[in-house]
């Protein structure tokens, strides 16, 4: 496909896909159904809103995304490509923790398979191996032959001295971002400034919220903070990173916030405030990306992100609605300022 | 032509106690491809063996497991032995899983050993190798081991990716990695710091996967001691090696018949779990559904009636047209034609009932290549190269005999060897005595090729009952007559100097017509739809034009060529003697290697971007039959029957 060609298909298929979105408000009236109603807004049979079909209802929402994303990527070719496969390796990813956490935790073969999801062909992580394992150990050793090789080197060496997953987990994310990242820097102009506008401000939210989390709930030391951390940041730069880490307190720390940053988070020092901020932020950049941006990939990526969150929010709704959690608090999670955003945004 | 135009829907009604056996007599065949669609979900609502597959499964997995590990100290797996089992019972396969378990549980520890093993020989490596490095390091050596009262001097390997983030995070510590060795995953570093009272790098260092080197008491002493400490260590590994080795030779000896039986039960009882949700059960009664080529339907018939205890009945029926993605579509096994179905299925697998591409491919593709690279010593180059290569180019060795002897033929047609133009009289004409006459058989060819293709697409479209498809898409009837129309106003213009008025209004019917089909499917706002619409009518236009100059290539490649060695010759007459010869042959090597790539890549390219883009809706299902890994019927005529239903 031509590059003119790949464009307009990209641009109709986005055009035909954002259509049938659910914005805030649309989210919002989800929230005012019963559970029969809610159940045949998703063509489930009255009374079927079970422990099991809602683990059905979330694959069958993610298998949607990855047709999506699968249908988006049909056109693209070589680094265009490359940087949405990266996306997608996120569940790749939550499986293999998802792994390492059930086998260290001595859970049943089915009830691990139950929490992994199930990955599209061009995702290259085949979990069958990994379940079949004794123990984490055998899991860990059977990363040979796989993109997580010296991850799990590593992994074992820890494990042997002392079984928890946090560094593991860190890595994952690290090499996770890293790559995204990297594919990102591959990309050629107009695509690569416009992706990095949305990639980097990922990268800023994950870098700050774990380093603050590290540093001052775990105590971790700034350089092993600073180690964890990951390049390619819009705002954050290394340098920030440093000073940040460098501060005793999570007060101090916040001051050391590029101005951007602090008019985002305001006066907060709440981490759960913080990184909501965040992601209504890099909502808010999403939907403008979507609208305006010369780069197609810039959009397409966008609107997998707001998707994303979309069906995040929508997973909490009928889990809510499944647990009879309060409507408030329920409303105060999801809708507090992304409405306001939202609504900016609309 | 049609793909996959034999292909039937099957469903075996049969007893549920059969289910193992028919599974196992339809992979027999190895043309049998399972439908796990709940298609009679409300008359048989169970599937069948789900325990029996998670059973299944985690036997396969300690068995394999075993194998791996076998694998790795170069033990020789375990044929499957004893009598043919075509059912494994239940009781058999909890028997075989506990075995294969407690098998595991007594080799496992061997797995793990051996893989401290491989760690303890890549860390020797890196000592050794750290011996010279370290060698011209400007600091007392003994420094390397043992406390130091100010200085923190550790040696290890760590990631080479992870390099750059561990000197950024060590710098926050005050400490410096001073040197970096060796290339490849893993490197070594030294890393230096004022020594600290509590030492704080070992967090930061496990994080990056430091692996610390162990500095032997001998480095302080003279090389020759070193070298033969190592060599004693790495002495007591190989030992060490070899008597795991032995110990699970042994084992796998003593246990050979157990292995062997539990392998073949297995493997017979592969078939039924592949069935997966195709299988399907109320009561004692069962269905198994699928689909398989007409041609392997007797020799099913007879399989089954072999092997099943009880009655079972058999109906087929043509796919429906709302099965057409879904039915597996078999591609071309022969040995001329293997090769371009390979290529194909880069692209993409060919829906059921639309045009199979592999014979036009294979045509164009050999004419195309022969037309670019016209010459007798290459072409004869290229099939001897093929023909050497035969076992590392495997199925690609018949490509590569094609394209040799197209090439071939068109040097003869263009008397052209080796790049000399003068020793063969051309049987046509040489393409420099008419660069022009030879783009305009070009662009002939390009829009022959496109017509060609548009023709096709419409077939597939009317083949699916998508008549507004044939009408409407790019490369459909009203596109084609738009191209028509563009290219007769050319012709026109050139001949006479004159557009004519015919040509203008049947452009602007036909753009019309198609803008107007676009504008009805497509749901976007009122600007971006305007835009989506101009931009793909644009493209259609734009898709033939670009797409008949496009062909201009294969004249240009044809000339390239001749030009191509015009020059080697008139580099090698500026030397003598032993220079002209190793231009000439020097010159020729170059010229079959960089010219073959390139006109290799480039006819793909016009196969993939021109032909197949145009009429190709690729988007089939990929067939791959239920299979066993070994044979368990006594061989009759299913081999003959597997190859004719896959071709």
């Amino acid at each position: 496909m031509s590059r003119v060609a790949e464009q307009a298909y990209l641009r109709t298929r986005l055009a035909i896909l954002n259509a049938r979105r659910r914005r805030a408000p649309q989210l919002q009236a989800l929230m005012e159904l019963d559970n029969d109603e809610l159940a045949a807004e998703f063509g489930l049979e009255p009374g079927q809103l079970d422990e099991n079909a809602l683990d059905l209802f979330e694959q069958s929402q993610l298998q949607t995304w990855l047709n999506e994303l699968n249908s988006l990527l049909r056109p693209l070719n070589g680094a265009d490509r490359a940087v949405l496969v990266q996306w997608a390796r996120r569940y790749e990813v939550l499986n293999l923790k998802a792994l390492v956490r059930g086998k260290l935790s001595g859970l049943s073969r089915s009830e691990i398979e139950s929490s992994l999801f199930v990955l599209p062909g061009f995702l290259h992580l085949d979990h069958e191996p990994l379940l079949n394992t004794d123990d984490v150990m055998d899991l860990l050793r059977r990363l040979k032959d796989t993109p997580y090789r010296e991850l799990g080197r590593m992994a074992m060496r820890r494990f042997a001295e002392q079984q928890d997953p946090f560094l593991l987990d860190a890595s994952l994310d690290q090499q996770f971002y890293s790559g995204l990242s990297n594919c990102v820097a591959r990309l050629s102009e107009p695509d690569r400034t416009a992706m990095r506008n949305l990639v980097g401000r990922m990268v800023d939210r994950h870098n700050l919220i774990w380093l603050l989390r590290y540093r001052h709930n775990y105590q971790l030391q700034p350089a092993e903070v600073l180690y964890l951390s990951i390049s390619g940041g819009l705002q954050l730069t290394r340098e920030h990173l440093r000073q940040i880490l460098q501060m005793p307190t999570l007060v101090e720390s916040l001051e050391r916030l590029p101005p951007g940053m602090q008019r985002l988070i305001g006066n907060s020092a709440n981490l759960v405030e913080i990184r909501d901020a965040l992601v209504n932020d890099l909502q808010h950049q999403a939907e403008l990306s979507l609208r305006s941006t010369q780069s197609v990939l810039t959009s397409v990526f966008a609107y997998l992100l707001l998707r994303y969150y979309e069906i995040k929010t929508t997973n909490a709704i009928v889990q809510a609605r499944f647990t009879r959690l309060p409507d408030e608090l329920l409303r105060d999670a999801l809708f507090g300022d992304t409405l306001t955003v939202s609504e900016e945004v609309a | 032509m049609r793909a996959g135009h034999d292909m039937l829907h099957l469903t075996v009604h049969l007893m549920r106690d059969d289910l193992p056996s028919a599974g196992l007599a339809l992979a027999e065949i190895g043309a049998f491809v399972p439908d796990n669609r709940p298609l009679r979900m409300e008359q048989m609502p169970e599937v069948p063996g789900a325990s029996f597959r998670d059973r299944m499964r985690h036997a396969r997995s300690y068995l394999d497991r075993l194998e791996s590990l076998q694998a790795d100290l170069g033990i020789p797996a375990v044929e499957g032995e004893g009598d043919p089992f075509l059912v494994l019972r239940r009781a058999q396969l909890v028997e075989v899983d506990n075995w294969l378990a407690d098998a595991w549980k007594h080799c496992a520890p061997t797995e793990a050993r051996l893989h401290d093993i491989q760690e303890q020989v890549s860390e020797l490596e890196q000592l050794e190798k750290s011996l010279s490095d370290f060698a011209d390091l400007d600091v007392d050596l003994s420094h390397l081991q043992g406390r130091n009262e100010y200085l923190d001097l550790r040696i290890g390997t760590v990631p080479a990716a992870n390099v750059e983030r561990l000197r950024e995070a060590l710098s926050l510590e005050h400490y410096l990695i001073v040197r970096v060795l060796g290339r490849g995953e893993t490197v070594r570093v030294a890393i230096a710091g004022l020594r600290q009272e509590q030492a704080p790098l070992g967090n930061i260092l496990a994080a990056a996967g430091f692996q610390p080197l162990e500095i032997p008491a001998a480095f302080r002493e003279s090389p020759e001691k070193v070298r033969q400490m190592l060599q004693r260590s790495r002495a007591a590994i190989e030992t060490l090696h070899g008597q795991m080795q032995k110990h699970l030779a042994d084992w796998v000896d003593s246990n050979r018949g157990e292995l062997g039986r539990a392998r073949r039960l297995l493997d017979a009882a592969e078939p039924y779990v592949e069935l997966g949700d195709s299988a399907r059960a109320q009561g004692a009664v069962a269905i198994l559904q699928g689909w398989l080529p007409a041609g392997a339907l007797t020799e099913a018939e007879q399989l089954l009636k072999g092997q099943l205890q009880q009655p079972f009945v058999m109906d087929t029926r043509r796919p429906r047209p709302d099965e057409r993605h879904l039915v597996p579509v078999p591609v071309a096994r022969s040995l001329l034609l293997k090769p371009f179905a390979i290529l194909m299925q880069q692209y993409g697998v060919p829906r059921f009932g639309e045009f199979d591409p592999t014979i036009l491919f294979a045509v164009t593709f050999a004419a195309m290549f022969g037309m670019m690279f016209g010459d007798v010593g290459h072409g004869l180059v290229f099939v001897a190269v093929g023909i050497a290569l035969r076992h590392k180019l495997k199925d690609f060795t018949t490509l590569f005999i094609i394209a040799g002897s197209m090439a071939t033929l068109f040097g003869f047609l263009y008397g052209s060897i080796f790049g000399v133009e003068h020793w063969l009289h051309p049987l046509w004409m040489s393409p420099m005595s008419d660069p022009m006459y030879m783009l305009t058989l070009a662009f002939g060819w390009g829009v022959a090729f496109l017509s060609l293709g548009s023709f096709i697409a419409i077939y597939n479209r009317l083949v699916v009952g998508d008549l507004i498809g044939a009408l409407f898409d790019p490369g459909g009837v009203f596109s084609l007559v738009m191209y028509y129309a563009l290219l007769g106003g050319m012709i026109v213009l050139i001949q006479d100097g004159s557009w004519p008025w015919g040509a203008t209004v049947l452009i602007v019917l036909t753009l019309g017509l198609l803008m107007a089909y676009q504008w009805r499917e497509l749901e976007a706002p009122f600007g971006e739809r305007l835009l989506t619409v101009i931009i793909e009518t644009f493209e259609i236009v734009n898709g033939y034009v670009s797409g008949s100059l496009s062909f201009l290539r294969v004249a240009a490649f044809s000339l390239n060529h001749v030009a191509l060695s015009v020059a080697v010759f008139t580099l090698a007459d500026m030397m003598d003697g032993a220079g002209y010869w190793a231009m000439v042959v020097g010159g020729n090597i170059f010229i079959i290697v960089l010219e073959g790539l390139i006109v290799s890549i480039q006819t793909l390219r016009l196969e993939y971007y021109e032909g197949f883009s145009r009429y190709f809706y690729a988007d089939g299902t990929r067939y791959t039959p239920l299979r066993t890994r070994t044979r368990f019927t006594p061989d009759k005529s299913s081999t003959r029957l597997r190859n004719e239903a896959s071709s």
